[in-house]
């Protein structure tokens, strides 16, 4: 299986120029640049603490950059295109619309079934038609292997059941691309193969991901793209070949090598 | 005491329920806006839902009932004693529901906010759609307990002249100078109507328990 090449002359869905992000005086982000083509892979990689999370979170705006932009298939998002004023609530719920999110603690809503789950955002979000979303969110919940839980509560879900039902969730929004937060990291290590078997699928279909991950076997097989991230700043980025091969840095040598060492 | 003096009495218990019911109807959204105003910050306002949930907090249901009964038409405001008895409890009780609200909402699960907004939501479709419907439940047991003591603090609206099940039971017991009975059937009317709550609140969450359960 090899994954879609990076294709230079794909459409650009997301890009990220200059991001910096503080908490208070604690800098995150510095001047974090990203490119993301249609049907890339990008995962992001890097110690903990080292600011991947927070730069996903950027990306659709959970977490406002302190500076620089944001652009979604050519729209800035997050700020107004007239005049510096940052968008309101309605402005970006309408852009998050488009950007799927799939989270660590999977952040399902408990009080909706499996299937609820799915249809939720589609329906009061969108406002689709009511059947079809059913049609379509019975459909996702088969590609994912647990059609037989949609009536179920997630609190009746294992980790990797309710994790891929997160993944159902993102997807029924049809969003351009989606943003995976450490999805597997919160799991029991026998139940992380099936989120990323689902992941891998989705790969090779062509969807479009920004993937946060500890998980260096996924990134070496399936991502289009590596990003080495350190204390905030991108240290290297490149293919995954090259990079787990051939660090160019000695921080990603030390770090591949605490993986390895494992 | 005759069947007349249990009649009476439980006028007294009509009323009583009749202005707890409508202080507890317009209290439990009162108190929900108020909390939602301190959960959401909102400028200005959360001082003022700050000051008035300490100042009712702190007044005995006496004291507030006299001084919105008497108070008030010194400031123009001129109330009926029934209007003010309803006034008094029903500020009282969304003190209280503002605080077990808010503690309800502090409590919600982060991440749950965070994955509605992810999706799309804005901040009134999260509220109704994923807080709301929770919400409700995790707050129902305090606010049925508040209901309770809301009930019971209905006495003090007596002040105004108000005949509820205390003072009609008082009433009954001076006239016929053997006062055991009267109170005796005033506890027990008390405890009919808290049990009516309790019961409710029971049902709800059976019904709760039961749909959670339910395999579709």
């Amino acid at each position: 299986m090899t994954p879609p090449m990076d294709d230079a002359e794909a459409p650009v869905v997301l890009a990220a120029h200059g991001v910096s992000k503080s908490f208070g005086a604690n800098t995150v982000l510095t001047d974090m640049e990203l490119t993301v083509r249609k049907g890339e892979t990008v995962c992001l990689l890097g110690p903990s603490g080292s600011g991947k999370s927070t730069f996903l979170r950027c990306l659709n705006w959970l977490e406002e950059p302190d500076a620089g932009f944001i652009v979604l298939k050519g729209q800035r998002i997050g700020i107004r295109p007239s005049g510096n004023i940052v968008m309101n609530d309605r402005e970006l719920a309408a852009i998050r619309t488009r950007i799927g999110m799939v989270f660590q603690h999977f952040a399902l809503w408990p009080h909706l079934t499996v299937l609820e789950n799915v249809m939720e955002a589609p329906i009061h979000v969108q406002r689709r038609d009511k059947a079809e979303v059913r049609r379509e969110a019975e459909a996702l919940l088969q590609r994912v292997g647990i059609a037989d839980k949609a009536g179920q509560y997630p609190a009746r879900l294992s980790g990797g059941q309710k994790q891929r039902v997160g993944i159902a969730r993102a997807l029924a929004m049809k969003p351009d691309l989606l943003l995976f937060d450490e999805p597997t990291s919160a799991l029991d290590p026998e139940l992380v193969g099936e989120v990323l078997a689902v992941m891998k699928d989705l790969a090779r279909e062509g969807m479009t991901m920004v993937v946060v991950t500890h998980e260096m076997a996924f990134a070496r097989d399936v991502a289009s793209r590596v990003v080495f991230l350190d204390q905030g700043r991108i240290v290297e980025s490149g293919a995954p070949e090259e990079f787990f091969t051939r660090p160019k840095t000695d921080r990603a040598r030390q770090f591949l090598l605490r993986y390895s060492a494992q | 005491m005759t069947w007349y003096d249990v009649y009476a009495i439980f006028q007294g218990a009509v009323f009583t329920v009749s202005i707890s019911l409508a202080s507890i109807v317009i209290g439990l959204p009162l108190g929900l806006g108020f909390a939602l105003i301190r959960w959401s910050s909102v400028p200005v306002l959360d001082r003022f839902v700050v000051v008035y949930v300490s100042v009712i907090r702190a007044s005995p249901a006496v004291t507030l009932a006299l001084l919105i009964f008497f108070a008030l038409p010194v400031v123009g405001i001129s109330l009926g004693a029934v209007t003010a008895a309803v006034v008094t409890l029903t500020l009282s009780t969304a003190a209280f529901n503002t605080e077990i609200w808010r503690g309800a909402l502090m409590s919600f699960p982060r991440e749950q906010l965070e994955s509605a907004r992810a999706f799309g939501m804005t901040r009134g479709l999260r509220f109704r759609r994923i807080v709301f419907p929770q919400l409700v439940h995790s707050a129902l047991p305090a606010l049925v307990n508040e209901m309770t003591l809301q009930v019971k603090s209905s006495p003090a609206i007596a002040v105004l002249g108000l005949v509820d099940i205390t003072r009609a039971a008082s009433r009954v017991g001076a006239r016929t100078y053997d006062p055991l009975p009267p109170f005796v059937v005033a506890l027990v009317l008390y405890s009919l109507i808290v049990a009516v709550f309790v019961m409710t609140q029971r049902l709800i969450e059976r019904r709760r328990a039961a749909e959670m359960e339910a395999l579709r």
